[in-house]
């Protein structure tokens, strides 16, 4: 072979390999745009090309104010399916697995499998499930589910899921189930907070979300712009406390064979709410049944009976009626009032709860007693209708108290500029009838008799922490409707009264005031016969009160009595809350004194 | 005075004209083939170097991709754990435990108080602050990495986004 064979071969060489390399870029090409897949990377370009993307930040945490995890973001999967990859085994396997897994409809996702997708042109369907509430939403996996999907997946001898696929959903998660339901709502699939906290603060929680370009370069070496989180959360609830109070609850609702039952702990100085529970509970890792259906045009279900949930409060009203009438100076504790055990207001006759004539009464007795017809006679005839609501909206009555969570509602109260208002209006209106609030808003009017007369805001949230900082929520005061004078004389006389009206609110150790309530519910023939609403409201150390407590205790069947029913559930509480907040007994700076001195 | 050549010289003069003939021809292509391919090595040289800094480009585009995977990942194994630890240790939990162990709460008549000069109660608790997060303008590489030999062609003759 000559030089120029030599050349030539060499030359032909070097073009067949380049030739076969040409080749193979040309196949590649022609099967990326015409093959089996073809349709999958023409959606996937439609949709990134120069369209914008919304990256949304991790939501916000939520803690309680020792720095117990409320809420976070679990890892969570949407189940999706690429079409092109399905076979006919897989649809059926598909189906069949995740039914049994999940336990959803195999029709359902059967159908959804087989439907003619292509002929949308969808090329990648996420799976849905229709909700109990009628809601049709995507599917949402667990870790545990998603990794032994991915098992299956990964298996060549377990089922074949070909064309399944997990789509990684940030979710959110309550470590600590039903226990805060009520208090922080929760967030739906879409992300979207409801009720509680959850609603209150959920633009604040959700962060803010950043929109970005594709560019039609792929693997562009710009990195993924980091998103601001949305801000954490203090609350200043006490974990140990609501599940105290929580328990003691549900074993009182449990022994009364009562429907319901709420309770508050309030600080009444600064309106930090400590523990705020609601049974029957909401379970906001399950939160479907309190959603509406999406056809639903119904309101939506009354999600927390303490800022929604409105009722006529009854005798722990007394305790409003009274303090205005002491602040007005139109009667003093020991000022005898004759109780002949009836009263006519504007024709309606007003009767003691048991009936029966009392004779002559102090207002401390009146209080002790919870005599109707001694508080219905102090508002007609004493405080009179103009100052009586005067003191009413100054405590807040008929007004949002602003409590920072979703779906409060303000309550009702007629005053003598509503049309239909009458003279027996102020006479009901005096020992909590014909009126209703909310849990929330009495517990609020009543810390200010625990609180020197000054009413506080109530709130949940303690402090907020964001990427540039931190944020202390001051107490914010809503009003003086009372003189400290005023509240410091009610304060002693609920004392005594609770002392004497029922033991079974008295904590050893500890001098605390309150009254009972036992409330009749409103139907639309006037009151219901047989159901009350039994509640309780006190405070303590009467000193310098450090909590208040609100019990309310739903259609009881073992007695329809405050005293008897919500009271001992005050005691129960307070006994451990003393504990829990570190409040030594009324006693102890004497016995200290006296160690000192030895 | 006129040289007189003999027939040999003349010989030999024609032979080299020839030869030099011969020779031209083929310097001819020669420098016809150098105004050709000197361009094309330089445009190959050029792209060689134009393919490399983009490929390494993709292979960092991808690796930024891996990375953010990995973060992902991470993320929401620190989210199940953390979500764990508090189901852990949730009161109820921790009330369970306790009361398996043989305890009970303390009620008020059972606990000595102290005075203790000097006392500071804890710190309030305060949590991590969420990431700032980096504007996407901020977050993204400089153009010293990104600009194209395009671009700044154009935007020397002013045809570009004047940057």
């Amino acid at each position: 072979m000559n030089m120029n064979q030599l050349t030539r071969r060499r030359t032909q060489v070097v073009f067949g390999i380049m030739l076969l390399a040409v080749s193979a870029v040309l196949v590649q090409l022609v099967r990326v745009q015409y093959g089996t897949y073809a349709p999958i990377f023409a959606r996937r370009v439609e949709v990134a090309e120069n369209l914008e993307d919304e990256i949304t930040p991790t939501r916000g945490l939520i803690y309680d104010r020792d720095g117990d995890l409320l809420a976070t973001n679990a890892p969570m999967y949407y189940v999706e399916v690429e079409i092109i990859q399905l076979t006919d085994t897989s649809r059926r396997e598909i189906a069949g697995v995740l039914s049994q897994v999940l336990n959803l409809p195999y029709d359902d996702l059967r159908n959804q499998l087989e439907a003619d997708w292509e002929g949308a042109e969808q090329w990648r369907i996420r799976l849905r499930q229709t909700t109990d509430a009628g809601n049709n939403w995507p599917i949402i996996v667990d870790q545990v589910v998603a990794d032994m999907l991915n098992g299956f997946l990964a298996d060549p001898d377990a089922p074949d899921l070909s064309g399944l696929d997990l789509a990684p959903a940030p979710q959110r998660s309550y470590p600590d189930g039903t226990l805060m339901g009520h208090v922080l709502g929760f967030v739906n699939q879409l992300g979207e907070g409801f009720f509680g906290v959850e609603g209150y603060y959920d633009d604040w929680l959700t962060g803010q979300a950043i929109t970005v370009e594709n560019g039609d370069v792929p693997l562009q070496a710009s990195l993924l712009p980091d998103t601001p989180a949305g801000v954490n959360l203090v609350l200043t609830i006490d974990l140990d406390i609501q599940q105290m109070v929580t328990d003691i609850l549900a074993e009182a609702i449990e022994n009364t064979g009562a429907e319901s039952g709420q309770v508050i702990v309030m600080d009444p100085r600064n309106g930090e709410i400590l523990a705020m529970t609601t049974l029957p509970p909401l379970d906001s890792n399950n939160y479907e049944p309190w959603l509406p259906a999406e056809n639903d045009q119904e309101e939506e279900p009354v999600i927390n009976p303490i800022v929604a949930g409105q009722f006529e409060p009854g005798s722990t009203f007394k305790v409003l009626t009274m303090a205005a009438a002491l602040d007005a100076g139109v009667v003093a504790p020991d000022d005898i009032f004759v109780d002949e055990g009836v009263i006519e207001v504007g024709g309606v006759e007003i009767r003691n709860w048991n009936g029966g004539k009392w004779g002559p009464q102090t207002m401390t007795g009146c209080m002790q007693h919870s005599l109707n017809v001694c508080l219905a006679n102090i508002a007609v005839n004493r405080l009179h209708a103009t100052l009586f609501y005067e003191y009413m909206q100054a405590f807040g009555m008929g007004q949002l108290t602003g409590v920072d969570l979703a779906g409060e509602v303000a309550g009702q109260i007629r005053t003598p500029r509503h049309p239909e208002w009458t003279d027996a209006d102020l006479g009901t209106n005096s020992f909590g009838q014909g009126i209703s609030v909310t849990p929330m808003q009495l517990i609020t009017a009543v810390a200010a008799v625990a609180n020197d007369g000054v009413m506080v805001q109530p709130h949940v949230v303690r402090t907020v922490v964001g990427p540039e900082g931190e944020y202390w929520p001051q107490t914010i005061v809503l009003g003086q409707p009372i003189s400290a004078e005023t509240a410091h004389t009610l304060t002693a006389m609920l004392n005594e009264s609770l002392n004497g009206e029922t033991n079974f609110a008295q904590v050893t150790g500890y001098q605390l005031a309150g009254k009972t309530g036992t409330a009749q519910i409103p139907d639309e023939f006037g009151y219901d016969p047989t159901w009350t609403i039994a509640s309780f409201i006190g405070w303590g150390p009467i000193s310098d009160p450090a909590f208040i407590v609100l019990v309310r205790i739903d259609r009881p069947e073992t007695s329809p009595w405050g005293s008897v029913v919500a009271a001992p559930v005050f005691r129960d509480i307070v006994e451990r809350l003393v504990v829990m907040l570190e409040i030594p007994p009324d006693d102890l700076p004497q016995q200290l004194a006296v160690e000192q001195g030895e | 005075m006129h040289a007189i050549w003999s027939t040999e010289e003349v010989d030999q003069v024609k032979r080299r004209r020839q030869q030099a003939y011969k020779h031209g021809q083929k310097r001819l292509p020669t420098r016809v083939s150098d105004r050709v391919l000197l361009p094309v090595v330089a445009f190959l040289l050029v792209s060689g170097l134009y393919l490399t800094v983009h490929s390494r480009h993709a292979r960092v585009g991808r690796e930024v991709l891996r990375l953010e995977e990995l973060k992902t990942e991470l993320l929401q194994e620190q989210a199940e754990l953390s979500t764990t630890l508090a189901e852990l240790t949730s009161p109820a939990r921790m009330l369970e435990q306790a009361e398996a162990l043989g305890f009970r709460p303390a009620t008020a008549m059972e606990i000595d108080y102290l005075e203790i000069e000097g006392y500071q109660a804890p710190a309030p608790f305060v949590p991590n602050r969420p990431p700032a997060g980096l504007a996407h303008e901020e977050s993204s590489l400089s153009p010293a990495y990104t600009e194209t030999l395009g671009e700044r062609i154009f935007d020397w003759f002013g045809w570009g986004s004047g940057q």
